[in-house]
């Protein structure tokens, strides 16, 4: 769970320096752009979503492998029982968060990937759903809850690997709260500021014009994706998701 | 063989101790010990009760050996036994702080420590293989404590005037323990020993003369059941709780000795006990067992009472003039720091005279206040932090502020089953190691010496001594169907009816307090002959009221504590009554022995090395029509070691 | 609980001078599990008691019920116990919902009547867990522990064969950890205490307390792996690294020992043949 869970967190980071693009102009065209440099990888980007999905289904299954062992480990419990204050809001909520997030990510993809891409391209699209107060809803439980499972996530997955000891348990333990507050809010800000209306992206520019210009940041993109594979299938889905 | 009457004879006692120069004796005797042929040796049983120190150490090893090993315990895991609860250390003649100590320092310590009531040979072989104790435990990763630049740090001890204690934190026992465990594990695993946890030995089993085996139950199913073996060793620990308040664990019993007793076996010396004299005091009728705290505490701690016998004031409000000092003042050279009896002694002295404190009156302070002064408060929570949390978390009060009050309390047996220099007792094949023997400690044990002594058994002694009857005598083979142990088991198997259809009102449990309060009263810190015969008269009366009116619900075919416990009683019962028989026997003080009789005129122990310098072994009187017992007496003799006067002064 | 916890220790601070008839005696009614053999069905009991002394331990409040039990011809609670100072591992109980009790670092036979209210409730059930099944009453088998020790948490040193104690200094930095690590009683309220029934931190302490010492290393890799497939073996829950355990261990064994048993395993792994 822990492998599966940060090469997920590695994923998410991606994924949101991806979204970042929305608010770099407002027409939207960077973002446009982002996602049709992904989508020109052709196969490449199938299978890196395929591994993303593997990743997913794995954490998914470990996760409930680990719940079900869990549960069958005492099956006569506590007539009363009260924890001695270690565990967390978050640690205690991992089932709970995971489902939300689960399906979150269905809504999610059902949103942006698996829809025909409206003509005047995703950041509209994006803009779109986020506006709308049901979408706002759903967005920002689904990635609050992801922020919370995070929370726990992190440190956890740290100890399991076994980087974690007395020295570094405060650093590591400041910096999983980073990461969930990071990618939590980070996150949510999409819904509310297009919710609250703070940004809106007005007109959808051509997205094949955008192309050019952001060649540059593409081979970036290219160089962070030939470091690491798995991220380079993060961000090729992360755009296909929008 | 044994006389009818009560008089001293010896022709039982055979010690086998060898010849020559002190410092070859064990050498000699190990050359002259016979071989067990390394491919017989997995053919060979041994029967090992009891999993402490010295059962966990001498079943590992005779496992590494080849033996074929079952191993007995009545806690759940061979973990617990209570070696686990010693604090202080394992003393060992290391000489590693180049401080004058060597392995004949060690023995002449332990000789007149225990006030020169123990064998010359015995001593001085513990003392030998002290060494190789140390080596043996840190190669099992017992972490004990080591100076910086990690060689292993020592402390003095007990009032020793070396550095030879080896000490893990307040644990070692603990440490000692699980290291001896892991290696008894190990076996286990390679199913080399066999382990029965939760089962307690109720009887054994003698054939043709030669112990052949064991009848136990087990406690969760109260399964009678027996195993036979080619030897039986008893590593069950000391007796203790025959006063009921001890700081012995609950479970510590008499019965695997005494049922061994009953079938043969010479019990030696029952009247030397040991009080520990830094206990927290008794806080009320319910007090289930006692604490000890570290005798550490006196290096820092006064000990003191009022000076008046009425003193009504608190602690702090006791100017210094109306205080008495008394260790400081009556032993001026050893102060706070005198052995282990003699401050127990002088603790029950002062509360006798009325000058007590606390609510009972029945304890004495150990007071800070000056050392905190000294060092500052700092200091002293570092020296003592968790004893004085472990004191205010059972008194709920706080020793930097409030002197702590202490009381002796029981601690340790030095008697047990008598044992030659094999570890053997009277019966073939029944060999005792640990505790539950009564060999190396005389009559008083030295602070540190308790693990030294279970492990030398276990590791160093019995691997080669045991070959003494394995080897060296001839025996058939004997199964657990020979009728013999048909008929142990049915014996036992009455016992426990006996004691289910009581069809009395009283708990095992109120039996044992009052047998306990009897004991502490008139067999306890100060005996004489009047209150030990007026003992003797009272213990059998209360006996012969327990098999009637003791009250055990529940059923004998489960876990049934109250009937384990039981048992147990009623072997403290008879135990009881022969500590009494032992203590009016030695007309002289020595030791945990103080007879009020048999004092100097300034109140110190008076020895009699004229008449009573032997072991007084007692078997019981088969041809008696009730419990009865003949002394046998092993005299020691001292070659190598004066006889001297044990001053603390 | 913690409230009650701090002015009960007031109180018992305030009465210093073993003045012990001024401390009030409290009345308790106690809720505990019975439960007749394993296969038997287990229900709770309740008993009141209304002199309870502020001085007597929790095991000794026990002790005075079930000496009236027994009095009354009912059968005692069967409850383990043995050292009662808080280092022989032997008692267990899970008091009000935590395993040995609110107190932290302190076993069930440490814990004092002062530190509950007159009037207090009190459940008392065995630890559970299905790698610790239930005896009779409160006791629970607690053998898995000792599996897991003969598969693997031993380092081998036949008697006789041990070089001299001193021919190989071990840092003391390390001599202390691996002492801090093999504190450990062996209680198994890890196991009680956490959600998931995981032995992670008992297993770790032991592998933590022979892998730092140099005398640990030659079966360094083989020894975790062994511990760890007996750990599953025994039907342990998994580890979620929720720090319960630590928090209520009795001796405070750091969870950091679970992170070191995951670094050994994995190395291991990695190592093995």
């Amino acid at each position: 769970m822990s492998v599966t869970g940060l090469l997920l967190i590695g994923f998410l980071v991606v994924h949101l320096a991806g979204n970042l693009q929305l608010f770099s102009d407002d027409t939207g065209e960077h973002f446009n752009a982002y996602a049709e440099k992904l989508k020109s990888f052709g196969p490449l980007l199938y299978v890196a979503e395929f591994g993303l999905l593997a990743l997913f289904v794995a954490h998914l299954a470990l996760g409930l492998r680990v719940t079900f062992e869990n549960r069958a480990a005492r099956s006569q419990r506590y007539a009363l029982d009260r924890d001695r204050g270690a565990r967390s809001f978050a640690s205690s909520t991992m089932v709970v968060t995971g489902v939300i997030v689960l399906v979150f990510v269905i809504v999610h993809l059902l949103d942006f990937r698996l829809r025909e891409m409206s003509p005047d391209g995703l950041a509209a699209m994006v803009v779109r759903r986020l506006s709308e107060p049901a979408g706002a809803l759903i967005y920002i439980v689904g990635v609050g809850a992801l922020g919370i499972h995070l929370s726990h996530a992190f440190r956890s997955a740290m100890q399991t690997l076994g980087l974690n000891n007395t020295r570094y348990d405060v650093p590591i333990a400041r910096a999983g709260k980073a990461v969930a507050i990071v990618l939590g809010v980070g996150f949510a800000l999409f819904p509310l500021v297009y919710f609250s209306g703070a940004k809106h992206s007005t007109h959808s520019a051509s997205v094949r014009a955008a192309v050019p210009s952001t060649q540059q940041r593409s081979l970036a993109d290219e160089a962070v994706s030939s470091r690491a594979s798995f991220e380079s299938s993060s961000s090729g889905h992360s755009e296909e998701q929008r | 063989m044994s006389t009818p009457t009560a008089t001293a004879t010896n022709s039982k006692l055979d010690s086998k101790c060898p010849s020559g120069p002190l410092a070859d004796r064990w050498e000699k005797h190990r050359f002259d010990l016979k071989l067990v042929n390394p491919a017989n040796r997995r053919k060979f049983h041994v029967l090992v009760v009891g999993t402490g120190l010295a059962g966990a150490s001498a079943a590992s090893s005779l496992a590494e050996l080849g033996y074929s090993v079952s191993a007995f315990c009545i806690q759940d895991s061979p973990r617990r036994a209570h070696s686990i609860a010693a604090q202080g250390g394992i003393n060992a003649a290391k000489n590693y702080q180049n401080d004058g100590d060597s392995v004949h320092r060690l023995f002449y310590d332990t000789i007149k420590g225990g006030d020169f009531r123990a064998r010359e040979s015995n001593v001085h072989r513990l003392a030998e293989v002290s060494v190789n104790i140390i080596d043996q435990c840190v190669a099992l990763g017992v972490p004990f404590a080591r100076e910086y630049g990690g060689l292993l740090a020592n402390r003095s001890f007990g009032g020793a005037q070396v550095s030879r204690t080896f000490y893990a934190r307040g644990q070692t026992g603990q440490q000692l323990l699980l290291g001896a465990y892991s290696g008894l594990m190990r076996q286990v695993g390679e199913g080399k020993v066999k382990l029965y946890a939760r089962h307690e030995m109720l009887d054994l089993v003698v054939i043709d003369g030669i112990a052949r085996g064991i009848v136990c139950r087990n406690l969760i199913t109260g399964e009678i059941k027996s195993y036979a073996g080619d030897a039986v060793l008893l590593c069950t620990g000391g007796y203790g709780n025959v006063f009921y308040l001890s700081t012995n664990a609950k479970a510590c019993n008499v019965t695997a000795a005494w049922r061994a007793h009953k079938r043969g076996a010479l019990f030696a010396n029952p009247c030397y006990t040991q009080i520990h004299p830094t206990c927290i005091p008794v806080s009320g009728s319910h007090q289930s067992k006692l604490t000890l705290m570290s005798e550490s505490l006196r290096n820092d701690g006064r000990v003191w009472v009022p000076k008046a016998g009425d003193e009504s004031r608190s602690p702090d409000q006791v100017p210094d003039e109306e205080r008495d000092y008394y260790l400081e003042r009556k032993y001026p050279s050893f102060g706070n720091l005198s052995p282990r009896d003699i401050s127990s002694r002088a603790a029950k002295q002062v509360c006798d005279e009325g000058r007590g404190v606390g609510g009972s009156k029945m304890s004495v302070y150990l007071d800070f206040r000056d050392a905190i002064v000294r060092d500052g408060v700092d200091a002293i929570r570092a020296r003592y932090g968790n004893l004085f949390q472990m004191y205010e978390r059972i008194t709920g009060e706080d020793p930097y502020r409030v002197p702590m009050r202490i009381y002796p309390a029981v601690h340790y047996t030095m008697g047990g089953v008598w044992v030659d220099y094999n570890l053997e007792s009277t019966i073939p094949g029944l060999f005792v190691l640990g505790e539950a023997n009564f060999s190396d400690h005389g009559a008083n044990r030295l602070g540190a010496s308790a693990l030294m002594q279970g492990l030398a058994d276990g590791y160093f002694v019995i691997p080669y001594t045991i070959a003494s009857h394995l080897a060296g005598r001839k025996f058939g083979k004997v199964t657990a169907e020979h009728a013999e142990f048909r008929r142990v088991e049915q014996e036992v198997r009455e016992r426990i009816e006996r004691l289910k259809n009581a069809s009395g009102k009283r708990s095992p449990d109120s039996f044992h307090r009052e047998l306990g309060l009897l004991m502490w009263d008139k067999c306890g810190m100060a005996r004489n002959a009047g209150g030990l015969r007026q003992a003797i008269g009272r213990v059998r009366e209360l006996r012969e009221q327990y098999w009637q009116d003791v009250k055990i619900p529940g059923d004998a075919a489960n876990l049934n504590n109250a009937l384990e416990h039981a048992g147990r009683v009623a072997d403290f019962f008879e135990l009881a009554e022969l500590m009494c028989m032992d203590a009016l026997d030695r007309n002289e003080s020595c030791g945990g022995h103080f007879r009020e009789e048999f004092q100097t005129p300034d109140g110190e122990a008076k020895r009699d090395d004229a008449n009573y310098c032997y072991a007084g072994a007692w078997e019981v009187d088969a041809s008696a029509s009730s419990l009865a017992w003949k002394l046998h007496k092993e005299p020691l003799v001292f070659e190598n070691v004066k006889l001297a006067e044990r001053s603390y002064k | 609980m913690s409230s009650s916890h701090d002015t009960h220790a007031a109180h018992g601070a305030a009465s210093t001078h073993g003045a012990h008839a001024e401390k009030k005696s409290l009345r308790l009614t106690l809720h505990v599990w019975r439960q007749r053999d394993p296969n038997a069905e287990g229900k709770f009991a309740t008993y009141k008691l209304d002199d309870v002394s502020p001085d007597m331990s929790f095991l000794e409040m026990l002790d005075v019920l079930n000496e009236r039990l027994i009095a009354g011809g009912e059968e005692a609670i069967a409850f383990d116990h043995d050292c009662r100072e808080g280092i022989c591992g032997a008692c267990s109980l899970t008091i009000n919902g935590q395993p040995h009790g609110f107190e932290r670092e302190t076993t069930t036979c440490q814990i004092h009547m002062r530190r509950f209210e007159d009037g207090q409730t009190i459940y008392i059930e065995p630890f559970r867990a299905n790698a610790f099944p239930v005896v009779k009453d409160l006791v629970v088998d607690r053998s898995a522990f000792d599996r897991i020790i003969a598969a693997g948490g031993f380092i081998t040193a036949r008697a006789g064969s041990a070089p001299d104690a001193n021919a190989l200094p071990i840092p003391q930095v390390a001599a202390d950890a691996a002492m801090d690590a093999a504190a450990c009683i062996g209680c198994g309220a890890c196991v009680a205490s956490c959600k998931n029934a995981s032995a992670m931190l008992f297993v770790s302490a032991k592998v933590s307390h022979l892998a730092l010492l140099p005398q640990g290393q030659a079966e360094r890799n083989s020894r975790v792996l062994a511990m760890v497939e007996q750990m599953d073996k025994e039907g342990f829950g998994n580890c979620t690294n929720e720090s319960e355990c630590e928090a209520a261990c009795p001796k405070g064994i750091s969870v950091s020992n679970i992170a070191r048993l995951n670094r050994e395993y994995l190395r291991a792994l990695a190592s093995s043949d």
